[in-house]
């Protein structure tokens, strides 16, 4: 489709774009100590995309843009995830004692323009966009985790995101260059063709191709080999953004993940039958077998020795990566409706754990876990929801989290006898993770004195420790709604242009 | 002389002499180049005069030195503008293929180029807003900020010999 008839199709990023203008506008008007209202024309910009999207038709899939970009159901689900994060995270900034007293309303329009940034990587469908989606995303991430310019570790965080996500885009892009070399052509519809047609002279070079887009796409999600930034930039950035870059982006590298080995490495109709067929020739279902099972053990054994919540948080967001990456080589509708399922559940759990942190830190002052020690007693509202997320993240019964590996482990189980040694090792990866997450609930609990200030945090912070923890128990006992929405939404864009 | 020429073959049209006549264009645009550039450079050695100095010499007068190791530490001042100076070269550069089927594509054309410098100028609004046109952003007393690590040394006896010099420069 021309670009002028795209137009129509683009309206909730073109709300998005128009909010980045208009916060930026807002930003040069407002003085230093008004500068956090932008966050309030954000969010009212924010709401406006998320409207604009629910009205666009559900099930409609078109290409856009000179068929470099695509509308499906697939992608409007994700664009729903990220709008909802971003709307969280800057409800979480306005209330974060770390960004008082500096400039925000830049930071604010930062966070807007990332969503752009990743309803482009959900949606694109052609190498070039690819790329430059993922860029858009990763420089705003560097500049966010680098915000609090004044403190050495947030300047740490940012030069190490720099140095990592300059050198992975580097081997991503060899990777798709060597990828259009093969093939002659950007479109990914297209190279799924070629790619079928090239003949066992070229499985090295499509091999060596995927480990090279492995290393960009698994640096943006987190997965073990290219997972080294991960801890230090969590650790030095602006809690909030933290949270923020343990959901979102994630789920942005996910999206294109799953499109893009789907579109490029499955024969068949993706998405259309309940299992198709992985190409011959080109190992990439066991290498991210291999990456998943690394990527959790390592995410696990390496968070048990964690003394800082957010270090903790990190190492376990790079442990969910690997159980969500466990669905990817699956190729089958099931497998794919767990990750999308199982990334909502996440994207409540996490956010909200971080939005415990945040109100700890404001509170009392600390990021250490031994100094939660009798938080539980302090403030019952703190102790009970901390818990609530930890079991969640776990995968304990009535919460959401275990609905979400539960789904994950049958699509494992049923993509055949192959996947049940992953399916294993996952199994064994949450009992570990078991104990650095009961961990926290015990310091809270059972260490410590036992004064009861009853501290109950203001208003907009114990709203969104609530608004998270409410669908984390919902959705583990009625999640019926969600499993709905999620299934109706498995579409991708298949045909060829 | 010459463009007396090409307007008195004008009315011949035929084909060899009309490719001529293009080629006696282009001629007379070339000669009117070098005339403007040649014109002045001849006019300022016959004008102007001339003192040189070592300073004048060189092949920077604005300062750099045209030798040395090339591991210098660069003001980020320069990066600055530098960035500034690509968005609207970008600029330029979509404004060239957009103003060659502008006739063709009309009122659409024109506000669609519009919002795009209109975001570009925000840009341009934006780091002037921010002080990143300034060359100097702030000037800081002497004794106070920046400089104020230069008074604590000189205060403290047990530090015999600090290069305050190198700090203030």
């Amino acid at each position: 489709m021309g670009n002028i008839q795209s137009i129509s199709y683009f309206l909730p990023e073109l709300m998005v774009i128009a909010t980045v203008v208009v916060a930026l506008i807002a930003d040069l008007v407002y003085s230093d100590r008004n500068s956090y209202k932008v966050g309030y024309l954000v969010i009212a910009g924010l709401v406006v995309a998320s409207f604009t999207l629910w009205l666009s038709l559900p099930e409609e899939t078109t290409p856009i843009f000179l068929n470099t970009i695509v509308v499906d159901p697939f992608s409007r689900i994700f664009k729903f995830v990220f709008l909802l994060a971003t709307f969280i995270v800057v409800l979480m900034s306005m209330n974060s004692d770390e960004l008082k007293g500096v400039r925000t309303g830049e930071y604010y329009t930062l966070m807007a323009a990332m969503v752009l940034g990743m309803s482009l990587m959900a949606s694109s469908v052609d190498l070039i966009m690819v790329y430059l989606s993922i860029e858009i995303v990763s420089i705003i991430s560097f500049i966010l985790a680098g915000y609090l310019r004044a403190q050495v570790r947030s300047n740490e965080a940012a030069l190490k995101y720099v140095i990592y996500g300059a050198f992975s885009s580097g081997l991503m892009l060899y990777g798709l260059s060597l990828l259009y070399g093969l093939t002659g052509t950007t479109k990914l519809f297209q190279l799924s063709g070629s790619i079928s047609s090239l003949g066992p002279g070229s499985n090295l070079t499509l091999t060596v191709s995927t480990i090279l887009m492995l290393a960009g796409f698994g640096y943006k999600v987190a997965i073990v080999p290219f997972h080294f930034w991960t801890p230090d930039v969590y650790e030095g950035a602006p809690t909030p953004v933290t949270a923020y870059l343990s959901v979102a982006p994630k789920a942005a590298g996910f999206a294109l993940l799953i499109r893009f080995f789907n579109t490029l490495f499955g024969t068949g109709q993706p998405l259309n039958s309940p299992v198709w067929q992985a190409m011959e020739g080109v190992p990439w279902q066991d290498i991210l077998m291999v990456l998943a099972a690394v990527t959790m053990t390592v995410g696990n054994l390496v968070a048990i020795q964690q003394k800082n919540i957010k270090r903790l948080l990190a190492y376990s967001s790079i442990a969910h990566a690997g159980y969500i990456l466990m669905g990817v080589p699956v190729l089958s509708q099931e497998g794919v409706y767990a990750i999308v399922f199982y990334i909502i559940v996440y994207l409540f759990m996490q956010l909200g754990a971080f939005s415990l942190a945040i109100v700890v830190s404001n509170r009392y002052g600390t990021e250490i876990i031994e100094e939660y020690s009798g938080i539980g007693w302090k403030s019952p509202y703190l102790g009970f929801f901390m818990a609530v997320f930890m079991f969640s993240l776990t995968g304990i019964p009535p919460t959401a989290g275990f609905i979400g590996k539960m789904y994950l482990f049958a699509a494992l189980i049923n993509g055949g006898s192959q996947f049940y040694w992953l399916a294993i090792i996952g199994v064994l990866n949450s009992v570990i993770s078991l104990y650095y997450y009961m961990r926290v609930v015990k310091v809270m609990y059972f260490q410590g004195g036992r004064e009861k200030d009853l501290y109950v945090p203001g208003g907009m912070s114990a709203a969104i420790v609530l608004a998270m923890a409410i669908p984390s128990i919902y959705f583990g006992v009625r999640w019926s709604f969600l499993a709905d929405w999620v299934n109706s939404s498995l579409k991708f864009f298949i045909a060829g242009f | 002389m010459t463009i007396g020429v090409t307007i008195n073959s004008l009315p011949v049209i035929n084909s060899s002499t009309s490719m001529y006549r293009d080629f006696g264009t282009s001629f007379i645009f070339v000669l009117i180049g070098i005339i403007l550039v040649a014109v002045p450079l001849l006019l300022q050695r016959i004008l102007s005069p001339r003192r040189k100095t070592a300073e004048k010499m060189s092949t920077y007068e604005c300062g750099e030195d045209v030798e040395g190791p090339a591991w210098v530490k660069f003001n980020i001042r320069f990066y600055v503008i530098a960035l500034i100076f690509i968005i609207f070269d970008v600029e330029v550069v979509f404004l060239f293929p957009w103003a060659v089927v502008y006739k063709e594509l009309g009122l659409f054309a024109f506000v669609e180029m519009m919002i795009f410098l209109g975001i570009l100028a925000l840009g341009l609004a934006y780091v002037w807003r921010k002080g990143d046109l300034e060359w100097v952003k702030y000037s800081v007393p002497y004794g106070r900020g920046r400089y104020r690590k230069l008074t604590i040394i000189e205060e403290t006896p047990a530090s015999p010999a600090p290069a305050p010099q190198e700090t203030a420069a």
